[in-house]
């Protein structure tokens, strides 16, 4: 950055330091990470709020289909719920904002008394264990067999596993999801899904015992299995290309005509330069990681966050859903940035260097 | 004394979708050590295809037809073509290392010089660590490259020309008795280029390996070669010794070649190119294969192909009128 240069001999003395950390790399870049998470929690904040109905009306619709009469129904609901919905908006959005800044984050609508924050809390384990682990089977699978695809291109177990990728990639995750309960569930009765319900079987402690573990993987295996089958595709076939484009590359053949072994060309030629491109994706789906799927996590009563979102957002619960999409803004945030820094580290032609280079 | 590499009848075909391409057809020649054997052409003429050939780097579509590639080492004899798994694996390079025409993209983007380096030695059980950095710097100092600067760089650090020197002291390290060298200063600019051609003359100055040189250019050919094969539609049409390829060429393709030139001194319209282009390589036509571009043509060389044949000591040409060709050519340029 020429332009800083020149700025810099004619600033004082005394403001060098100043211009020091405006052109801090990290600094800037946790700025504009902190404006995009403030951007998004605005924009959440109305657009909650513009969905159709309240929780008091949501409510009153619940109880008199249980049949209570309307005048009973809203009593019940106003004082079931003590929130006061006629506020001004923006007088609500300062209110939030402010009470965010001191790290709370309100109290659920519909669970009365009890705290965002720790509502979230207790279910953020389940989904982070399980889409977390199902990312890094997928993402290990999905290099390794496009890798295979690319080295056998052509073959008839590159069209196998082609084809079988793109079905894979264009189902949806759903669907997947239903399919498997029929045919594991239902007609071959493999997996019985009654007991796989929730996130732990009853009476089982989260300690450090095999019964624990065999436990919680009982209850996970079915949501593991969809999560995998629904984005191993994509894996496989960018992995698939990348592979083909850098056995193309001269410095391959140079490395056989160097006479290297095949295993050592495998691993640091191709398959280091052909996984560089997956790792920034990678590192942008570990921000993915705390939102798991609404739909999955019901269709297998997963009681994850995804399953929070969903009850919440049927019952307009706003401090809820406000909560549970901080959090997945924050995690996305700041997993491209470390993104970026992974990349640069782990690619010496995008080394980034602090200061303005 | 026996020739480090000797082809003998060597054929390579490509399986296109329009046919077989016959881009080498029965090629026959020797290198002996300390000798540099310069193979020109226009593209496509097949020169590169040779090259890989005799490494089996060839693309899955190409296929070795006929021939051997007898490689000599001391009593060591051995068939370059039909080597396998660990035997040719430690042929190339230790034996025979190529240096390729895209120098930019030859070496690995995500490993230092002294990995690259490192790699190589560790393949062919040569010296590592300080032992091997030492030797890489008195190779890296030899291309004209500063060592301080090179060993711990990326390639990208590097400049095109750079690059292309670490390739050839990396070429040289395993010390082997054959090196070919395919366009290596193509994609680089003059002066560059000027400083590779300075550095290889060194080099064959100071060791004592047997070197392909393959190029288009006839000028850095005529610099460095001793012996010139003219390469034309997959075949050689003559080969001489480089005073006689440019003071007495045979072959009307040579002679075109050469007038294609243009000299320091010459006047501009001394220079004329070869009308035409260089045949199909999947419907070759019947006959001498330059005969549609040969202003000698005559009904034989229509229909029978003309063998590469001596007519002196190191001095073989392939065609019909190679007893003419030399006093019609001049004639036809003015």
């Amino acid at each position: 950055m020429a332009v800083t240069a020149t700025v810099s001999t004619t600033t004082p003395r005394s403001f060098i330091w100043l211009e020091k950390i405006a052109n801090n790399f990290l600094l800037r870049r946790l700025v504009k990470a902190f404006f995009t998470i403030w951007i998004v929690t605005t924009l959440t904040f109305f657009i909650v709020r513009a969905m159709p109905g309240n929780a008091v009306d949501i409510l009153i619709q619940d109880l008199t289909a249980a049949g209570m009469s309307a005048d009973d129904a809203r009593n019940q609901a106003a004082s079931l719920l003590s929130i006061n919905l006629n506020q001004p908006a923006h007088e609500q959005y300062l209110e939030y904002l402010a009470n965010m800044v001191r790290g709370d984050f309100g109290k659920s609508y519909k669970s009365r008394g009890l705290k965002v924050a720790d509502m979230i809390a207790a279910v953020l384990p389940w989904t982070l264990f399980s889409v977390g682990l199902s990312l890094l089977i997928t993402f290990l699978l999905g290099v390794g067999l496009g890798a295979l695809m690319a080295y056998k291109r052509d073959t008839w177990i590159d069209h196998l596993l082609s084809n079988l990728a793109a079905t894979l990639d264009a189902v949806s995750p759903y669907l997947i999801g239903l399919l498997a309960i029929l045919t594991l569930s239902v007609t071959w009765k493999i997996v019985p899904i009654q007991e796989t319900r929730g996130a732990l079987s009853p009476g089982i402690q989260p300690e450090f015992s095999l019964e624990f573990f065999a436990d919680v993987f009982m209850h996970v295996k079915m949501l593991l299995l969809v999560y995998v089958l629904s984005s191993v595709g994509s894996w496989m076939l960018r992995m698939k290309s990348n592979t083909v484009s850098v056995l193309g590359e001269d410095y391959v053949t140079v490395a056989k005509a160097r006479g290297l072994p095949d295993t050592r060309i495998l691993t640091a030629y191709v398959g280091r330069n052909a996984t560089l491109p997956l790792f920034t994706l990678l590192a942008i789906s570990i921000g993915y990681v705390v939102g798991g799927s609404i739909l999955l996590e019901r269709l297998f009563t997963y009681r994850g966050v995804g399953f929070l979102l969903g009850d919440a957002i049927a019952s307009r619960d706003y401090p809820v859903m406000q909560g549970v999409f901080l959090i997945m803004t924050v995690a996305v945030v700041f997993a491209n940035l470390l993104a970026d820094y992974l990349y640069g580290w782990l690619d010496p032609r995008i080394r980034i260097s602090g200061g303005g280079q | 004394m026996q020739p480090t590499l000797s082809v003998q009848n060597l054929s390579i075909e490509y399986q296109a979708r329009r046919g077989r391409v016959q881009a080498i057809r029965n090629v026959s020649f020797e290198v002996h050590r300390g000798e540099a054997l310069a193979l020109i052409g226009e593209s496509g003429s097949g020169k590169t295809t040779l090259g890989l050939g005799i490494v089996q780097l060839l693309p899955s579509t190409a296929k070795i037809t006929q021939g051997k590639a007898l490689y000599r080492r001391d009593t060591l004899t051995l068939d370059a073509l039909t080597l396998q798994g660990k035997a040719l694996r430690e042929f190339r390079w230790k034996e025979c290392a190529m240096v390729f025409q895209s120098a930019l993209n030859a070496l690995n983007p995500v490993l230092r010089i002294a990995d690259q380096f490192g790699d190589t030695a560790k393949a062919h059980g040569y010296l590592q660590g300080r032992a091997l950095q030492e030797r890489a710097e008195q190779l890296l100092r030899m291309v004209r490259l500063d060592p301080e600067r090179v060993w711990k760089s990326f390639p990208h650090e590097l400049s095109g020309g750079m690059r292309q020197r670490v390739l050839i002291a990396l070429g040289l390290l395993l010390e082997p008795q054959l090196l070919i060298l395919d366009e290596p200063t193509t994609a680089l600019d003059i002066l560059t280029q000027r400083n590779i051609m300075d550095v290889l003359k060194e080099l064959r100055a100071k060791l004592d390996f047997a070197l392909i040189f393959i190029s288009h250019d006839l000028s850095l050919a005529a610099e460095l070669a001793d012996r010139v094969a003219t390469v034309y539609a997959g075949k050689i049409v003559e080969i001489a010794d480089v005073a006689t390829t440019f003071q007495d060429p045979h072959h009307p393709y040579t002679i075109g070649l050469i007038n294609a030139v243009p000299t320091l001194r010459g006047a501009k319209e001394d220079l004329t190119s070869i009308p035409g282009s260089p045949p199909d390589l999947i419907e070759l036509p019947p006959g001498c294969k330059f005969h549609p571009r040969c202003p000698l043509a005559d009904y034989r060389c229509r229909e029978q192909e003309p063998e590469l044949e001596p007519i002196k000591p190191g001095h073989a040409v392939a065609c019909w009128q190679w007893r003419s060709a030399r006093a019609a050519m001049e004639k036809f340029r003015s």
